[in-house]
Formats: C-alpha cells, sequence, structure tokens
C-alpha cells in the first residue's frame, strides 16, 4: 500500500511537470500574443516601444525559456499578474475555485442521492416497465444540452414563477442583512445552476448504477442470501449495494476533476463566475498567467481524483490490493 | 386613515432605499483605471464617475466638463506659436471653481499635468495615447492652480478634443505612482483603481464606485461632491452577464432593470422588439445609428487579384446591400458607401461624389470579364488556370456576421466568384490575422470613427502595416493611392471645418472608386431601457451615454 502511494504519487509529479510544459508550449504556439492585441487597439504604438515591451515581457525568447521562467517564478510562489485585469493571480483564482468547488459538489451531491436510489430501483425492476421509464429518462437527461436546460430552468423559475435569481452568485448587499439571510440567499442562487449541472450526471451515474446493480443481482453469493431468505432490503443494501457501487467510485472520481473545469456552459448561462468561464476567458484574452495557473489546477485536481479512486477501490473492495 | 399611513410608510420606505438602476452588460471590465482600461464596458463605467476636460455629447457637439470652456482660437483662448514647420499651439484651459474629486478635495491643473506624466512614462503601459501624443509640455498658472496651458506638438485642428485625456487625482494617486514609476507596470500594479477602487477621492463624475466584485459587478452611488447637478438615480450596479441569451432572462425576472449598450445582438434586440409588442412588455428596445461601419477589407497586398481595381469594383457591384439590410436588419441599419456614418459631420449622400456601385450583375460580370476573369463551365470564373477564389474572414461565433457571410457568399457565387469562409476567434482575427496581414482575401470586421477623427493611420500609405514598424498601422487593405494620401495630409492640416469636409468629400470619391474596402452597412447601438425611463440616449459614438448619467431617471 505505502510503495503504491509512493509510486503513485511520483508518477503524478511527473505528469503533472510534462503537462505544464505541454500546455505552456500550446499557449505560446497560439497565434497573437498579448502585445500584438496592445498593437491594434493603440495604432500609434512605436515598433521601438514593442521591442522593448517584448524584451520586459520575455516575449522574443524561445518557448522553452520562457517555460523555465515561468517554473522558476511558480516554484518561489510568485503565480504573476493577471494582464486582463491587473491584479495578481492568486486574488483572480481563489473566489473563482471556491463558487465551482461550492457550485459542483453541490451538483455531484445532488445527483448521487438521485441518480442512486432510482439506478437500484430500475436494476431491481430489470425488464418491466419502471426500468424502461428510467432509462428512457436517464438517456434524455444525458441529450439535453446544458445550456438549453438552463436556459428553460430560467424562463420557469425566474421569468414565469419568479421564486428564484435567474443569474450570479449573491444579492448585492446581503452581506449587511446577517450570516443566516447571505447563506440562505447564496443557495437561492445555486439551485438553478446546480440543477443544471445535475441533470447530466444523473443520467451516466443512474446508468451506471443500474448495468453494475443487474450484474451483482446475477451473482451466486446474492442467489444464497435469497435462498437463506434474507430479506430484500437486507440483500440490496447489505450485499449488492456494497460491490455495486465500485464502477461508479471510477466514474464520479473522473467527472469531477472534468466538473470543475466542465461547467463553463452553465456558469456563462447563469452568469456564476466560476474556474470553468474564468479559464475560457482567459484563454480568449491572452491572459497567460491565469489561464496556465487554472489548467494546471484542473490537472492537478483530475490526478488527485484518479488517484483517491484507486484508494476508494481497496477500501470498498477488499479483494483490490494495491502493490 | 389607516389608507394614508400604509401610504405614508410605502413612500417612506420607498425613500429610503432610493432609486436604484441595475444594468446587464455582456462585457466585462478588465480594470478600472480609465486609460489602462483596454474594454469599452470599462470606458461605460468609468463615464458615469469619472469626468473629462471637455466630452463629445449624444447630440454630437464637443462640450466642456471638468473645464469651464473648450479653448479655441475663435474665443481667443488658444493661439498659434512658431512658424512653418514648427508651428504649434498653445491653449489656456481653466477647470471649473466647483469641480472637485469625491472626497472633496478641488481639481487642479497639477492633476492635469500629474496624468500627462503618468500616461507618457514609459513604464505605464497606456492602450490609448490619442489625446496625448500630441502633447507637449502641461504649465500650471502659479496664481491660480485651476488655470493651466496646453502646449500642442503640432498645429492641428483636433488639439482641443480632450475626451480621451483622462485626469486622475494627484492627491490620492500620486504617492503610489512616484514609489512604483520606476518597475515596468509597476504603477499599473499598484493603483488605487485596482488596490482600492472604492476611495471616493479617485472619482470626478456624479457618482463614486463604492462595491466592486470582479467578474459580477460595479456598485456606484451619488457623489456628494460632484459640480453639476445632482444626479436623479441614488444607485447604479453594473452587473455582468455574458451570455447574451441570460441577459434577456435576467431583464424579464427582473434581476436587472435595463441592458446597456455593450449587451444583445441585433437580432436578438429585433425579436425582443417583436416579443415587447406582443407581450406588452413594459420595455423600449431602442436602436441609434451609430458611427461604426461594417465592412469587407480587402486584402491588397496578399490577393493577386485584388490588385486590380475593375475586380474591387465587381465585387462591391456583385453586392445587392440593399436587400442585405432589408432582409437581415429590418432596414434599422442603413447601407454605408464609404466609412463616415450619418451622424459624422464628413458625411455624405451626394452621388455625385460618391462611386456608390450599386447593385448590377451586369455591370460586375463586365468588369470581370474585362479583367480577364473568364466564366468556366463550373461556374467559376479563372484566369490563366487560375480560379477567382478566396477567403472570407471574421470573428467565429458572431452569429450576424455570420448570417451576413452566407448572404455574401451566395451573392458573389452568382457572378463566378469562389468564396471561401474561414472564421476565426476574436483574439486571432484582431489580434494576428488582421494586422499581420494573414487574411488570404476578405476581412469582415468594423471600424469606429469619431467626428472628424483623424484616418491617416486607416487610410495612408503611412499606415500600412509591416515587419518593418512592428506591424503598427491600421491600413489592414494595405491600399496605398498618391491621390489619397495628397488629400489626408491636406485634411491633418486644414483648421477651417468647411474645407475640411470639402476634403474629406474628396477623400470619399478617391475611396469609394478605388474600393479598398466594400462598405456593408453601419451599425446601430441597441439598448433596452424600462418604460418611462427619462433623459436617456444612446450616444452612437466613443463616448457613451454615461456622459450624461446624471439626468437619467426612473
Amino acid at each position: 500500500m505505502k510503495s503504491f502511494f509512493i509510486r503513485r504519487i511520483t508518477l503524478n509529479l511527473l505528469t503533472f511537470v510534462i503537462m505544464s510544459y505541454l500546455i505552456f508550449q500550446l499557449m505560446v504556439l497560439m497565434p497573437g500574443d498579448p502585445l500584438d492585441i496592445l498593437v491594434s487597439t493603440s495604432p500609434g504604438i512605436s515598433p521601438e516601444d514593442i521591442a522593448k515591451l517584448k524584451e520586459i515581457y520575455g516575449l522574443n525568447k524561445p518557448g522553452w525559456e520562457r517555460y523555465l521562467n515561468w517554473a522558476t517564478e511558480v516554484l518561489q510562489g510568485n503565480l504573476g499578474y493577471s494582464r486582463t485585469y491587473g491584479v495578481p493571480v492568486t486574488q483572480i483564482i481563489s473566489s473563482p475555485i471556491l463558487n465551482t468547488f461550492i457550485l459542483a459538489s453541490l451538483a455531484m451531491a445532488l445527483s448521487l442521492f438521485v441518480a442512486i436510489p432510482l439506478g437500484v430501483f430500475a436494476a431491481v425492476k430489470e425488464g418491466k416497465w419502471q426500468d424502461n421509464l428510467l432509462r428512457f429518462l436517464s438517456f434524455s437527461w444525458l441529450s439535453i444540452p446544458s445550456f438549453w436546460m438552463g436556459i428553460i430552468l430560467i424562463l420557469l423559475f425566474s421569468v414565469v414563477f419568479k421564486l428564484l435569481p435567474a443569474g450570479g452568485v449573491q444579492t448585492i448587499g446581503v452581506e449587511s442583512e446577517g450570516l443566516i439571510q447571505l447563506i440562505l440567499d447564496r443557495i437561492s442562487y445555486l439551485i438553478l445552476p446546480s440543477l443544471s449541472l445535475s441533470f447530466g450526471l444523473i443520467g451516466i451515474y443512474l446508468r451506471y448504477t443500474r448495468n453494475s446493480v443487474v450484474e451483482v443481482l446475477k451473482q451466486d453469493y446474492v442467489r444464497t442470501a435469497r435462498s437463506k431468505g434474507l430479506s430484500q432490503k437486507r440483500i440490496l443494501f447489505v450485499h449488492v449495494l456494497r460491490n455495486g457501487i465500485i464502477p461508479i467510485v471510477t466514474v464520479v472520481s473522473i467527472s469531477f476533476g472534468t466538473l470543475f473545469s466542465g461547467a463553463l456552459i452553465t456558469e456563462t448561462v447563469f452568469a456564476y463566475p466560476g474556474l470553468g468561464r474564468l479559464i475560457y476567458d482567459s484563454i480568449i484574452s491572452n491572459d497567460f498567467n491565469v489561464a496556465m495557473i487554472a489548467l494546471m489546477l484542473v490537472v492537478a485536481l483530475v490526478l488527485a481524483s484518479n488517484l483517491m479512486a484507486d484508494l476508494l477501490y481497496s477500501v470498498l473492495n477488499p479483494r483490490v490490493e494495491l502493490e | 386613515m389607516k389608507i394614508s399611513i400604509v401610504l405614508v410608510l410605502l413612500f417612506l420606505s420607498a425613500s429610503a432605499f432610493g432609486k436604484t438602476l441595475r444594468i446587464g452588460s455582456s462585457q466585462e471590465p478588465d480594470t478600472l483605471h480609465p486609460f489602462l482600461s483596454k474594454m469599452i464596458v470599462g470606458d461605460y463605467i468609468y463615464r458615469s464617475v469619472g469626468r473629462t476636460l471637455n466630452v463629445l455629447t449624444v447630440d454630437g457637439k464637443w462640450e466642456p466638463q471638468l473645464a469651464k470652456y473648450t479653448p479655441s482660437i475663435e474665443n481667443g483662448k488658444a493661439r498659434f506659436v512658431g512658424k512653418g514647420k514648427n508651428k504649434k499651439i498653445v491653449a489656456d484651459w481653466e477647470i471649473k471653481e466647483k469641480a472637485k474629486w469625491g472626497d472633496g478635495k478641488p481639481v487642479t491643473g497639477h492633476d492635469v499635468v500629474f496624468s500627462f506624466k503618468v500616461a507618457t512614462h514609459p513604464n505605464v503601459p497606456h492602450s490609448q495615447m490619442d489625446d496625448y501624443r500630441n502633447i507637449e509640455k502641461v504649465v500650471v498658472d502659479k496664481k491660480n492652480p485651476k488655470k493651466f496651458s496646453i502646449h500642442y506638438k503640432n498645429a492641428s485642428w483636433s488639439y482641443n478634443r480632450m475626451g480621451l485625456f483622462y485626469v486622475l487625482p494627484k492627491h490620492i494617486e500620486g504617492p503610489v505612482f512616484e514609489k512604483h514609476k520606476g518597475t515596468m507596470e509597476g504603477y499599473a500594479k499598484n493603483t488605487n483603481f485596482i488596490k482600492n477602487p472604492t476611495n471616493p477621492g479617485l472619482f470626478s463624475g456624479p457618482y463614486r464606485i463604492t462595491d466592486v466584485k470582479l467578474r459580477e459587478f460595479v456598485k456606484v452611488e451619488r457623489n456628494p461632491h460632484f459640480y453639476g447637478p445632482k444626479a436623479k438615480i441614488d444607485t447604479i450596479i453594473f452587473k455582468t452577464i455574458t451570455n447574451t441569451a441570460s441577459l434577456e432572462a435576467n431583464l424579464r425576472s427582473k434581476t436587472i432593470d435595463m441592458i446597456g449598450f455593450v449587451g444583445i445582438t441585433f437580432d436578438q434586440a429585433i425579436a425582443f422588439q417583436k416579443k415587447v409588442k406582443a407581450e406588452k412588455l413594459p420595455y423600449n428596445v431602442n436602436f441609434k445609428p451609430s458611427l461604426t461601419y461594417e465592412h469587407l477589407d480587402l486584402n491588397i497586398a496578399k490577393v493577386d487579384a485584388f490588385k486590380d481595381v475593375r475586380v474591387r469594383q465587381a465585387l462591391a457591384f456583385a453586392i445587392n446591400r440593399n436587400s442585405l439590410v432589408k432582409a437581415l436588419f429590418s432596414n434599422k441599419q442603413p447601407v454605408a458607401y464609404h466609412p463616415f456614418s450619418p451622424i459624422s459631420p464628413w458625411y455624405t449622400g451626394n452621388e455625385k461624389l460618391i462611386h456608390t456601385l450599386k447593385h448590377s450583375r451586369k455591370k460586375a460580370n463586365q468588369l470581370l470579364d474585362d479583367a480577364g476573369w473568364k466564366m468556366g463551365k463550373d461556374g467559376y470564373r479563372y484566369k490563366d488556370g487560375k480560379k477567382l477564389s478566396f477567403e472570407l474572414a471574421t470573428t467565429a461565433g458572431n452569429k450576424t456576421r455570420e448570417t451576413v457571410q452566407v448572404f455574401l457568399q451566395d451573392q458573389l457565387k452568382k457572378v463566378g466568384v469562389e468564396v471561401k469562409i474561414q472564421n476565426q476567434q476574436a483574439r486571432v482575427f484582431f489580434g494576428d490575422s488582421l494586422p499581420k496581414l494573414k487574411v488570404e482575401g476578405m476581412g469582415m470586421f468594423a471600424f469606429t470613427f469619431m467626428p472628424e477623427q483623424s484616418i491617416a493611420d486607416f487610410y495612408h500609405s503611412n499606415g500600412i502595416p509591416t515587419k518593418k514598424n512592428g506591424f503598427a498601422g491600421n491600413n489592414w487593405s494595405s491600399w496605398s493611392d498618391k491621390k489619397a494620401d495628397t488629400v489626408i495630409n491636406k485634411i491633418e492640416k486644414e483648421f477651417d471645418m468647411k474645407r475640411r469636409i470639402k476634403l474629406a468629400h474628396e477623400f470619399i470619391g478617391i475611396y469609394s472608386r478605388e474600393v479598398p474596402e466594400i462598405p456593408l452597412y453601419y451599425r446601430a447601438e441597441i439598448s433596452v431601457t424600462p418604460k418611462g425611463m427619462k433623459k436617456y440616449t444612446l450616444s452612437g459614438h466613443r463616448f457613451s451615454g454615461t456622459s450624461a448619467v446624471e439626468y437619467w431617471d426612473l
């Protein structure tokens, strides 16, 4: 277990470094550096000014040298400045990380809460109309584009029934009304985006749970448990679910990483300032430092969640040995 | 009795909260520092909290703001000094007695000197140098710090248009600048506009910024020290909602009260106007023709066929611009035959002066035949075995432009020209392809010319970007015409407005005959406001309507 852990950590670190180099070089390869945009907005800027700025920013150096400079700065704790907002990267990135973490966790919890019981239910009713209906629904939820779902939710709950806010993080100035009011207000802003994000996830998890539980239900030990006269409830929750849920762990771990960076559409539709939107905006506006740090954060999260999946595997299934 | 008590309570509660206007915008401000911001929305917000010496009003007139008057040769407040090539101008300005910063300190000539020093410092990454470039020095009157003289380097007629000269508070920004001026971007990273944007002393306008959340909103509240009339609305919140479909939903759910001019797209506005009528929604959809003209830039340097003026003219003849604006824009965006829009003083619709090249497929075919491009069996034209085919590039994801592209592709195919659509992300298109002349054909985009803005950088041969000049200059067609150069040079030096307009019309004649670009239409500025909103007007030009925000009322 210990050697496995050390080996995986080393491998993850190596992957992280390689990924950082590759992402950096891809960013360098993108046409148009920050100064090209500056030149197009200020026609009077002289060639000397451009040369001087390129020298100062190190934009005239080869890619590998720029990467080394950037990596050295990052290792010393200097993540650089956002070229768009003129503030340190740490300042701009902390709030979106927290916002996305809350949104992603809520969406994940909501989808697991709905999908697992429904998946188990569909498996128990295998081949019957309930199973067919749930399979159809899961496929539909999976197929609905999140931007469409987002707009429909806004139209329904914000425009027609006026129950929930259409977008944002919180009501401006709500902090002055006390902590409880602030929490309730923030929850009201989270409901629609997390619902929108959950639909697709419910579709995925429901199908995985159903298929996995169907497989487990056909195992000999389940038949033995039935013949021993154990109740259906006990068979399901003690014997089936523990084994049936193992494949879900992998899917959930992987999707958490992608959810962190891939909530872009939901975040845009609901004007929710999260990490996905920050990554997109920083790449589009050539905000190099922000894009690099945000992307590396996602890489780290994906690697960590994969490692977590492996560890959880061994906890849930004692037959799996980590070597 | 009970009813009157309720009414009194309602009135009191309404006055306690005051009037608030929440404006939605699809663009987010990068920074709130006036001359470090590169976004239009940054300027839109800034003009509600900061004022310049003078500004172009929504009616298209230059009027003083912080200044008591706009100096001119005619009113004796400006004078020529030197002769010949050394001819310069000195203008005497005076700040309004009542002009104060949001902390009550007076705005003086020392602030103007300081602003000039900051803006021109080599370590400050300034992106809008236009109004500073022609200034040699600023000298403050020793007796009255409200008075100062600006010494201009060149005797240019646009000297007294100082709408982009942003005045900074020396007492707040001075110490920051002195501390950080030695390092590149030191000031830009430490300015109070970034570190402490709610410092009231930063603002000279009718409002002061009181709350900012990056990528979410900017809240401004009435500035008690504003020199002008008390703003009618107590609080304005500028909210960022980047998705334009969500903007409309936010408006209808009352999360925002209006959509500013950086908001919904033209087709969305037309569709929303129909909904407003059908559902009797309490909104006005406002359209105003702007100074922005959408056009096709022909890359003459890159495409050999474009070097022949007959081909360029044929392309213009082949496009039915009237039918384009009717079919796609319900005639709300007028056809353009040259760069100067109907609200520009240089505009002319006189067809004796302009080569309108109105739609005529017959003339287009004739010109292409004359140029040696013969129709092949496949319906496309060929010359020396080479097909008449080129790229049409624009900003990817812009629905309006993509629809226009399909229209143009179809129109040009009818005269045997193949157009290949090659769209790019805006950052690549504007940051690389256009300024480095990489578009292998036509680029579709817009330019905005302020009234009587210098056109030298856009149409003079000196404005052609080259590797040697670091790809500076906006003549992205790489059009070089000696006659046009001469007229542009004359415009730059002509102080008499009437003669200047005549020269501009002469330029239009050359431009419309030589077709370095194919003008398509003048864009309309759009906004959605609540019904009953008073004194609100779109400007249609570079200086947004927030220049007169204090008069807006709900």
